[in-house]
């Protein structure tokens, strides 16, 4: 691993970025004083097509080599990182039809491109592929900051196996890059929004929608005090923002075929690749703009094209992809045992992300409580397609003064398994009519140990005080139309919907979640507290699954300890 | 709520019941508040000897 002698950096001597390596685009990122910036290449773009070109032996990444495709497909290599670490026999090769083919080569991936002025084609495999790729990116880096980067944080998607973190990590140490960690895409997301100073760090449900170009990846993430748990996964590889290009070079080639009988731009490679550039360009200003043009020159058999097209009539046609992307955020929130109503927030992440509608139907997806992070339903969203690299370069900053042993160490199975209780534990107090209510202090799936301190209302005259400290879960109420007959007053404590409000007259039917009391682990007595005063309940949670409750009345001294076993 | 009458306990405290359910789930080993985690983790500290730090 050491040939390069980039593997390990001294603390001191490290520069660290975060980079982000994706099918279609890649971003590199930095913090400057603890704020993460995205870099731009010498192009002046900060999401940088992973394209890797080659034109009289000349190596360009990026867009330029974007530009190759129409004119050098055969010595352009595209859409890569996920053959990584990858038999040849298990990828898909489809994104990689308009330029270089894969080739089998010793059951791996190759490509073969005339990477020489002259001589004969070479066969380079994908792991030197990235790696050429890879050290473009870093170039870029280290001329924006003015020193050598020596070392990065990657972000990889969730479903990313072993031996492609290895490959990846291979190919990136092949460039002269010392690999810090490798962080899952959707945390980086996460992290890339708690890290901004206005954030507020609190426990919530989140779902992470990243909707790349050749795939979409959404994860349901439980963000408990900062620390995350990933709770469900899901992939899909046929709705992504090549699926959208796709239902407008549709769009554009009929319409081409409409005024010029017999010719289908689509059926020439080269009219394809210039057909699929400006098709990619026009869903680009569809996400900005509600109007966009469309026009290529020369675009089959020497005939020009323009057109228009404006977002409501593009939101048409492409209706299909964008429910798509709602069954796979619907989808994965069941996996994770959990409803909509348990979301708190829906972060979206990736290109594709910036296209209004979809954020728009999420927004119908789900309650207004919710909050929908994307461009067009939050002004203060961060930029969808920066997320990852931002996050990638807040975890690079974090761990950089690390010892690489220390970092290992930390990351290990051994630290970061741990046991998350299923339900939430919390306090029982008193509602206004009497009935009891479930406060929640800690979150279900919060990893332990945990620490959590809420203040809770006495009764109004003071005097002596039970806490009762009490698990809980949700179930969601669904009130029907009809009013039916109430038959509050006849359960008995343990089912109590202490939420039940009125609201039947709607014409829709309502669903809601409530809190359900659950076990009592401990009850503690406050003796005589002031009138209006609260009480102040601790409760700690040991890695065993031991509990301490410390309570007392807020502002009074000593108070009232007590442990509670171990399951 | 108030506390009833008669209620009674060792030191006002009474356990009841374990915790009933857990699972084992991987954090992700990401940002300041994990790192603070594994340091306790490691050092096996518990979180007031962190405070007191």
């Amino acid at each position: 691993m050491a040939e390069t002698g980039a593997t390990s950096v001294t603390p001191d001597e490290r520069c660290a970025i975060g980079i982000t390596f994706g099918n279609s685009y890649s971003s590199i990122a930095c913090t400057v004083d603890d704020n993460a910036v995205v870099i731009a290449n010498e192009d002046g773009d900060r999401q940088i097509p992973t394209i890797l070109s080659y034109v009289d032996g000349e190596e360009y990444t990026g867009n330029q080599a974007k530009a190759f495709l129409v004119r050098n497909a055969n010595n352009t290599v595209t859409s890569f990182r996920d053959f990584l670490g990858q038999e040849f026999k298990s990828i898909d090769p489809t994104h990689c039809h308009a330029a270089a083919h894969p080739k089998d080569v010793d059951g791996g991936v190759s490509f073969t491109i005339q990477d020489n002025v002259e001589g004969e084609p070479s066969t380079v495999s994908v792991s030197e592929i990235s790696t050429r790729y890879l050290r473009r990116l870093i170039t870029s880096a280290s001329d924006y900051l003015g020193k050598k980067v020596t070392s990065a944080v990657l972000t990889v998607p969730t479903n990313f196996s072993e031996k492609q973190r290895e490959a990846l990590i291979k190919a990136t140490t092949a460039a002269g890059i010392e690999v810090l960690q490798l962080i899952n895409e959707p945390t980086a997301a996460v992290l890339a929004y708690d890290a901004r100073p206005e954030a507020v760090v609190e426990d919530k449900t989140i779902v992470v929608a990243d909707l790349g170009g050749s795939r979409s990846d959404v994860a349901v993430v439980a963000s408990r005090g900062g620390l995350y748990t990933i709770l469900a996964t899901a992939h899909d590889y046929e709705f992504g923002g090549a699926s959208l290009d796709k239902v407008l070079m549709d769009h554009f080639a009929k319409e081409f075929m409409k005024k010029n009988k017999d010719v289908d731009p689509r059926e020439n490679a080269r009219s394809l690749a210039k057909l699929k550039a400006e098709s990619e360009a026009a869903k680009k200003a569809l996400s900005i703009g509600t109007n966009a043009s469309f026009s290529v020159e020369s675009l089959a058999e020497g005939i020009d094209f323009q057109s228009t097209i404006n977002r409501l009539r593009y939101e048409t046609i492409a209706r299909k992809v964008f429910d798509g992307f709602n069954r796979l955020v619907e989808g994965v929130i069941k996996k994770a045992g959990l409803d909509v109503l348990d979301i708190d927030e829906v972060i979206l992440s990736g290109g594709t992300a910036h296209t209004p509608r979809i954020a728009s139907n999420f927004r119908s997806i789900f309650p207004a409580t919710t909050a929908i992070q994307a461009p067009s339903t939050n002004p203060n969203a961060v930029n969808p397609s920066e997320l990852l690299a931002r996050g990638a370069a807040l975890q690079a900053s974090l761990i950089q003064e690390y010892e690489t042993n220390d970092i290992e160490q930390s990351t290990h199975p051994a630290v970061t398994t741990v046991p998350h209780i299923t339900n939430a534990i919390g306090v029982v107090s008193l509602g206004d009519d009497g009935e009891d209510i479930f406060t929640p202090v800690i979150a279900p799936e919060t990893a332990v140990p945990v620490r959590r301190t809420v203040h809770v209302a006495t009764p109004k005259e003071g005097g002596d005080v039970l806490v009762k400290i009490v698990e809980g879960n949700t179930h969601i109420k669904v009130t029907k139309p009809e009013a039916k007959p109430k038959e509050n007053g006849t359960k008995d404590d343990d089912e109590d919907d202490s939420d039940d409000d009125d609201s039947e007259e709607e014409e829709e039917e309502t669903r809601e979640k409530v809190w359900k009391i659950g076990a009592t682990l401990g009850e503690a007595a406050v003796r005589g507290v002031k009138k209006g005063s609260k009480v102040e309940v601790t409760i700690n949670v040991a890695g065993d699954l031991g509990v301490t409750i410390t309570s007392r009345e807020v502002g009074g001294k000593g108070g009232i300890r007590g442990v509670v076993k171990a399951p | 709520p108030a506390l009833a009458e008669g209620w009674s306990a060792e030191k006002d405290f009474k356990p009841l019941s374990s915790i009933t359910s857990s699972s084992q789930r991987t954090i992700e080993p990401v940002g300041p508040h994990f790192l603070a985690h594994a340091r306790r983790a490691r050092h096996k500290r518990t979180f007031s000897e962190d405070d007191r730090i």
